[in-house]
């Protein structure tokens, strides 16, 4: 009976067994690579986790210094020599740009630290009344506790930022030490690691890739360059402009606006927040407080920004789309936090960028050989 | 001297150095030393096996091609697909040089014909040199457009040498009939 159904199947009981041992085998070797994988990955990534910040900052900062090395390497100093005086140079400029602006800096940061509770609580307590009117007019949302939950939500961030400041500030501190560390040897060998990279291409493909990878990077360094400059000026505007005012942290205010102008869309939103609330706390709704509304809106966003900054520095590189942007603020903060927010972007329009320019590339050559077929059709 | 010293000093021989190499060639004989140091760090090394492809026709050009050892074949294919050699080429000779300046498809096919060694020259090297180094990119150019120039002159000489050539027939031809 055994032997009819074995027959009739096709299997012995023997050939049953080595199938299910094989495939025992097979699904647990396939669990193994695939557990060993993802360790792989995740040891891979808090390794370079770490590389990733001051890399990326290197490669920024190197794309910023590059003019200057040039120029100064041009008047015939080595290229060691002019990076170090480009270091000097943009070091000490920086320290007394720093001092200039605000020499009370170190009773300026105390001063914030003490004041930021000040304001969260003089907001929530606006806040409070706000939804008192509310109240008083719609009884119907009475049960919903907004005034204790936005304090608590104040409370926690705040909380949050205290406990993370000594652990930022040795991040920080890292960054310090590695960032002008590579920045250096981006600078003195950036252009030996890019042909060596591009060296590896097979011969067939090489000359295209050499080509495009001087293409991207040209376009790369103008599209970093333009942005970090918008980016500076815009807050050089709005830190001027807030110091007309009696605003007590006009210099970090302008920080906060430069930094946050890197994002698209969201990020002079988001610059414009604490600068207009803090206005709004401190003055009312007096004539300061519209000073920096329009600051903030008019002057920085769409005079100088809209106007005449993006037509002169970022015209040739297209816009993302809005909803790119979101998903590039999203995925950048799961994965790097705040910081991620703000390099998100930027990392996309960069992808964005090399699709184009490769596009653009095999256009050019594509043209002329269609004009030549369609010659050839009639 | 100690065999171990003398292979640490050991320097290579200076007729295999790719500077002398490119000072030998037409293209760059009025270069001085130092432009041959810059321009050794512009250009590419690239080793090619027998019957190897360079490039094809419809190719994107972007810059020429040196042979330092080895032989390359040129050829072109007609619109039956045959392949109708244009020129053989040997150490010391250049190609693909039109597309050096201006962006533009290859005209023709290049192949090894043994192991080849070849040094490219390449449009993005060279524009990067005139922005950072001017003078030495106007002497590359200079050396460029003197080559080809003699290029073209033979050309056009070789040219009317055929009009003339076609002339003559033809007006044989109407004498005799």
């Amino acid at each position: 009976m055994t032997d009819i159904i074995s027959s009739r199947r096709g299997w012995t009981r023997g050939q049953v067994l080595l199938a299910f041992l094989v495939l025992t085998a097979a699904i647990a070797c396939g669990l193994a690579i695939f557990s060993s994988a993802t360790t792989l990955t995740s040891l891979s990534r808090t390794a370079f986790s770490a590389l990733f910040m001051p890399l990326l900052l290197a490669l920024v900062l190197s794309f910023l210094l590059q003019p200057l090395v040039y120029y100064v390497e041009k008047l015939a100093i080595g290229r060691t020599v002019s990076i170090f005086i480009v270091y000097l140079v943009v070091g000490g400029g920086g320290l007394v740009a720093l001092l200039w602006l605000s020499p009370n800096w170190e009773s300026l940061w105390t001063n914030l630290g003490a004041d930021l509770p000040r304001y969260a609580a003089k907001f929530t307590g606006y806040m409070q009344e706000i939804i008192g009117a509310l109240h008083d007019r719609f009884p119907q949302i009475e049960s919903y506790e907004l005034a204790s939950k936005i304090q608590q939500w104040t409370q926690r961030v705040l909380s949050a930022t205290l406990a993370h400041t000594p652990g930022s500030a040795l991040k920080v501190g890292g960054l310090m030490i590695l960032v002008p560390l590579f920045t250096f040897f981006f600078l003195r060998d950036g252009r030996k690691i890019l042909r060596a990279a591009v060296a590896m291409s097979p011969n067939r493909q090489f000359e295209m890739i050499h080509d495009l990878s001087y293409l991207i990077s040209r376009q790369l360094a103008q599209f970093i360059r333009g942005r970090i400059l918008e980016a500076f000026i815009v807050g050089l505007v709005i830190g001027l402009g807030l110091s007309l005012t009696d605003i007590r942290y006009a210099p970090v205010l302008g920080l906060f606006a430069g930094v946050t102008n890197l994002i698209p869309y969201i990020g002079p939103i988001i610059g414009m927040v604490p600068g207009i609330l803090i206005a709004f706390v401190d003055f009312g709704m007096g004539g300061q407080f519209w000073w920096t509304v329009i600051l903030y809106v008019l002057i920085a966003q769409v005079l100088i920004d809209n106007f005449i900054l993006i037509p002169i520095l970022i015209s040739r590189v297209s816009n993302l789309h809005p909803l790119l942007v979101f998903f590039a603020i999203i995925v950048g903060g799961k994965l790097y936090g705040v910081v991620g927010m703000i390099i998100g972007v930027p990392i996309v329009s960069i992808i964005q960028m090399t699709i184009l320019e490769v596009r653009t590339y095999r256009r050019t050559f594509r043209l002329p050989e269609s004009a030549l077929e369609s010659d050839r059709s009639p | 001297m100690d065999p171990i010293w003398s292979n640490i000093f050991r320097k290579t021989p200076e007729k295999d150095s790719l500077a002398y190499f490119l000072s030998q060639l037409p293209l760059f004989s009025e270069l001085t030393p130092k432009e041959i140091t810059l321009l050794e760090n512009l250009v590419h090394v690239r080793s090619y096996r027998n019957h190897e492809t360079v490039f094809e026709e419809g190719d994107p050009g972007s810059g020429m091609y040196m042979i330092r050892t080895g032989s390359v074949c040129i050829f072109s294919r007609n619109p039956q697909g045959a392949e109708e050699e244009l020129a053989r080429l040997g150490p010391g000779d250049f190609f693909g040089e039109t597309t050096l300046t201006a962006p533009a498809q290859r005209s023709a096919s290049a192949r090894t014909l043994e192991a080849t060694e070849l040094v490219g020259l390449f449009r993005s090297d060279l524009m990067e040199a005139a922005q950072d180094n001017p003078k030495v990119a106007s002497h590359l150019l200079f050396g460029l457009t003197r080559v080809m120039s003699e290029r073209l002159q033979a050309a056009s000489l070789e040219l009317r040498r055929l009009q003339n050539l076609v002339g003559e027939q033809s007006s044989s031809e109407t004498v005799e009939t």
